[in-house]
């Protein structure tokens, strides 16, 4: 997020893309909410379902999964026509803009109705509400990102944000929700295949630098692996673990994977659900750390597993990050119960006994507090430097001097501190950055420019133009020695840059010159190392369009995408709609949470949602013989066929099946809840959705692509 | 003396059940009994809306009037109170509730009729506050702790409102106020259409 939940209260108006923040995030609603009856901020919700949030919206969208890019480009493009664009911010802080218009102007809200279903009055009905109410916050979740062009559509999102001048600016902003608290702590600290902690990437330079702040002899560590090419190598990611077992597709490895440690997390919210079950069977071992059993720890059927129970976030401490960039401390309540450990225990006697405790633990004595230290000490691009776990425990102990509106604190021991000191938060002093690129304030007082992260200056393929990247003369933060752009700061400390430099003198020295450590730049419109280098739309892999496929077909097949060939091109058939007619999509519901280990143990949640069903419009299931609660079959072109209860409701379209991917313990029709060990099956088994879920993952992240696949549904 | 109310804003719910799970987890409710339900209507369709109703501590209660044993009695804050040990679990109150209210233990076929259950306000029962025998029976007492239901103290949106009937109102009165023009006024999508 680049604002805060709270700066939502300052929003002219909303739009929310593929996210359902009623039931994913209900408490945000608070702010939301509040925006709407104060500011009169009229609520814009595309979404292919009527969602519980459409319910609050002034305008609900009804988008076909998949084409949100489209959606997008047509509202850019309309905004430009109707000259609604913010001149000023896009000539002085933003580049690539005249490639990007012109690729814009293609999406007429007519081709924009062709794609997307949307009518083109209604494009233009949304593009002028939001020229018209600004600041808009955007918001979008996985709806938006679970795509196999999801980098486009969220890169669109942010151009939209830029040609409107949203960015930087209370009530404006990108703002993802992401989930429980500390989703965004495990994303800072990059539990990744392709960088190390707080995105510092995987290079030869990442490495040196992690090595100094753990203190760590850097031959060490490279000996650690079998050649040092692999240190560099991007790794296997958790959408595609399973071919590195299974090998269906290519692998770039010189072994398959043989162990697997699954640390707090379901997989049955893994797409290809079926052959992730078909790679736990094989693997030689299987270790499941979680509080609960899960449901992958249920559909594993070879004695390869091992179950640690782990303690549950009451009976543990340490420091979390919220999707504000906020920093807690999470206080213990209770000792762990039951024969648990908590996870630092867990890794802890793992490390003992595979031998490198020494190094591991150099400068972590005092845990968690000098784990939350030793992340002062490297995490220097996002500014997590300081944030000391005195300071958090500080702003805990004084939550009640900080204002709801601001997030700033009123006297008191804080006093013009932002609650959490959202990073970047430079300096022991620093008061944290409530919202990014906010240049009406000074770096030292929580402002920021755009980050210089890309060169100077860019030379565009499309049209031979060159740009300089730094922001436009005169543009700068209040204070800054240089009134414009400037590169980011390096060699102050010599052959160190700000991100390197454990002495922190560079930051300070940037700072001191009322300057960001990263520079001032312009935000990109054009990303040159993209295939798409300007978002445009695909056609989803399983596409209901064969014309569409033709005209915005999908990429060449991509070897070595995260060490396993991933196919595109060869998987776009035109002919699959004529078995699979109906477009799958997948989402949450309130009562459950991820793989709902947790949720589906808890016997009032349970009560409260007991069964695993397919939303289908009352039209579709009357044209297909089936009655409003029957079981029905559906099933996905790779052979995935689950047993579900239909459930007719208006939220989805003829076209459209929806269900939820909470369930688990259940495969093809039989129950697993005998395989949980004894007295420990949830309250609630059912089907996986993700056994259903289609082949597809994001040409730049690999994420997987459950939201806009094809399906069949039969009556059972 | 003020005379304790609920109300469920409905422009704020969002049927997220929070006040259900509250209730549910901190009396310490029988599957099957819901003191709290969140209701909703046009659901998956424009208008739909949710509410959370219970019971509703009515100022002239039907179920008091009705119960053959006197075991409902309203205490001088407006609270409605059954005493489980008098209740013979007929369920004229259930049938006089408009907003069916009162709960019974669930059982076989015909149900199981015990001692009626239904919303204390979070005020307990006619036992001794904090008492164990109140805390089986009825749940918390946070009425005598000077704290709101559990209901109304978990709402995210701050759609279930609890407490001081005037306080209450005095809330919801405001937030009307402020909803009363632009996208939220009465009528605005027909005078200023698109």
């Amino acid at each position: 997020m680049t604002n805060s939940l709270n700066d939502i209260r300052h929003a002219k108006s909303m739009i929310f893309i593929g996210s359902n923040a009623t039931e994913a995030h209900p408490v945000s609603l608070q702010h939301i909410l509040h925006a709407k009856e104060v500011n009169n901020a009229p609520i814009i919700v595309v979404d292919p379902r009527f969602t519980k949030l459409a319910a609050k919206s002034d305008e609900f969208v009804r988008i076909r999964p998949g084409s949100d890019c489209a959606f997008i480009m047509g509202l850019i493009n309309e905004v430009i026509i109707n000259g609604w664009e913010d001149k000023q911010f896009i000539k002085t802080r933003v580049s690539g803009y005249p490639e990007m218009k012109e690729v814009a102007a293609h999406y007429t809200p007519e081709v924009v109705e062709d794609i997307t279903g949307i009518p083109a009055a209604q494009t233009r009905k949304v593009a002028k509400m939001l020229a018209m109410n600004r600041p808009t916050s955007l918001t979008w979740c996985m709806g938006g990102t679970q795509h196999h062009i999801g980098s486009s559509i969220t890169r669109a999102f942010c151009i939209l944000q830029l040609v409107l001048g949203n960015m930087g600016k209370s009530g404006g902003g990108t703002n993802i929700f992401r989930g429980h608290d500390n989703v965004q702590g495990a994303t800072d600290m990059c539990v990744l295949s392709h960088s190390l902690p707080a995105y510092y990437g995987l290079s030869d330079g990442a490495w040196q630098h992690w090595c100094r702040v753990w203190d760590v002899d850097y031959d060490y560590i490279v000996s650690r692996f079998k050649d040092k090419e692999w240190m560099n190598a991007n790794g296997f990611t958790l959408a595609r673990w399973y071919e590195g077992v299974l090998q269906n597709d290519e692998i770039t490895q010189y072994t398959p994977i043989k162990a697997l440690f699954q640390w707090g997390i379901g997989l049955n919210s893994n797409s290809q659900f079926a052959k992730v079950k078909e790679a736990m069977d094989k693997l030689d071992l299987l270790v499941v750390v979680d509080p609960f059993p899960t449901a992958t720890a249920a559909a594993c059927e070879s004695d390869n597993i091992y179950l640690l129970p782990s303690a549950s976030q009451y009976e543990t401490s340490g420091s979390v990050t919220s999707t504000s960039r906020q920093i807690q401390w999470r206080y213990k309540i209770v000792d762990p119960i039951g024969g648990c450990k908590d996870d630092y225990t867990i890794m802890q006697e793992l490390v003992n006994r595979l031998g490198f405790a020494d190094e591991f633990y150099k400068n972590i004595k005092e845990v968690p507090e000098d784990i939350t230290r030793e992340i002062n000490k490297g995490a220097l691009t996002i500014g997590y430097n300081g944030q000391s776990p005195e300071r958090i425990k500080k702003h805990m102990e004084n939550w009640h001097t900080f204002d709801i509106e601001t997030l700033q604190a009123v006297g008191g021991p804080c006093d013009g501190e932002y609650y959490g000191m959202p990073w970047p938060c430079w300096t022991d002093e620093h008061p944290g950055t409530p919202i990014l690129y906010d240049i009406s304030k000074s770096v030292a007082e929580g402002g920021l420019p755009f980050r210089n992260r890309f060169g100077d200056v860019a030379t565009y393929v499309m049209s031979g133009r060159e740009e300089i990247q730094l922001a436009e003369k005169g543009v700068c933060n209040p204070g800054s020695e240089v009134e414009g752009g400037y590169p980011e700061f390096k060699d102050v400390v010599p052959g160190t840059n700000w991100k390197t430099d454990l002495s922190q003198e560079t930051i300070k020295e940037a700072i001191g010159r009322g300057m960001a450590p990263f520079g001032n730049a312009r935000a990109r419109c054009v990303v040159w190392s993209f295939p798409d280098q300007i978002p445009i739309h695909r056609e989803p892999l399983h596409s209901p369009r064969p014309d569409l496929i033709e005209k915005y077909p999908t990429y060449e097949d991509k070897p070595n995408h995260y060490r396993v060939f991933t196919k595109y091109k060869s998987e776009q058939n035109p002919e699959l709609v004529k078995s699979f007619p109906y477009v799958l999509t997948t989402g949450r519901m309130v009562e459950h949470m991820g793989g709902g280990a947790e949720t589906r143990s808890n016997k009032y949640l349970s009560e409260l949602q007991p069964e695993m069903y397919a939303e289908i419009n009352p039209r579709l299931g009357n044209n297909l013989g089936i009655r409003d609660g029957e079981m029905v079959w559906i099933e996905s072109p790779e052979g995935g066929k689950i047993k579900v209860k239909a459930f007719f409701t208006e939220r989805v379209d003829d076209k459209t099946i929806f269900m939820p991917f909470h369930f688990g313990g259940m495969l093809a029709g039989k129950s697993l809840a005998g395989n949980y060990p004894e007295g420990h099956a949830p309250y609630v088994v059912g089907e996986s959705a993700n056994v259903c879920t289609n082949y597809g993952y994001d040409i730049i992240t690999q994420i997987q692509a459950t939201k806009d696949g094809l399906c069949n549904v039969s009556r059972a | 003396m003020s005379r304790m109310k609920f109300l469920c804003d409905i422009e704020r719910c969002i049927d997220c059940g929070g006040c259900v799970i509250a209730c549910k987890e901190g009396n310490h409710i029988p599957v099957g009994v819901n003191r709290r339900q969140v209701l909703t209507i046009n659901q998956g369709k424009p208008g739909e809306k949710s509410f959370s109703t219970a019971c509703m501590h009515c100022s002239d209660a039907p179920c008091i009037a009705v119960c053959p044993v006197d075991a409902l009695y309203q205490r001088e804050d407006g609270i409605v109170l059954v005493s489980k040990k008098t209740c013979i679990g007929c369920g004229y109150c259930f049938m006089a509730c408009p907003f069916g209210a009162p709960q019974f233990p669930t059982g076989e076929v015909f149900g199981a009729r015990g001692a009626m259950d239904k919303c204390t306000f979070c005020a307990g029962g006619p036992e001794e506050n904090h008492s164990a025998e109140e805390q089986k029976l009825y749940g918390q007492n946070r009425i005598a702790e000077g704290k709101v239901p559990l209901c109304a103290a978990m709402c995210a949106t701050k759609a279930l409102l609890a407490g001081d009937g005037n306080t209450v109102a005095s809330i919801y009165r405001d937030r009307q106020f402020k909803r009363g023009s632009g996208v939220n006024a009465w009528g605005q999508d027909k005078a200023y259409q698109g």
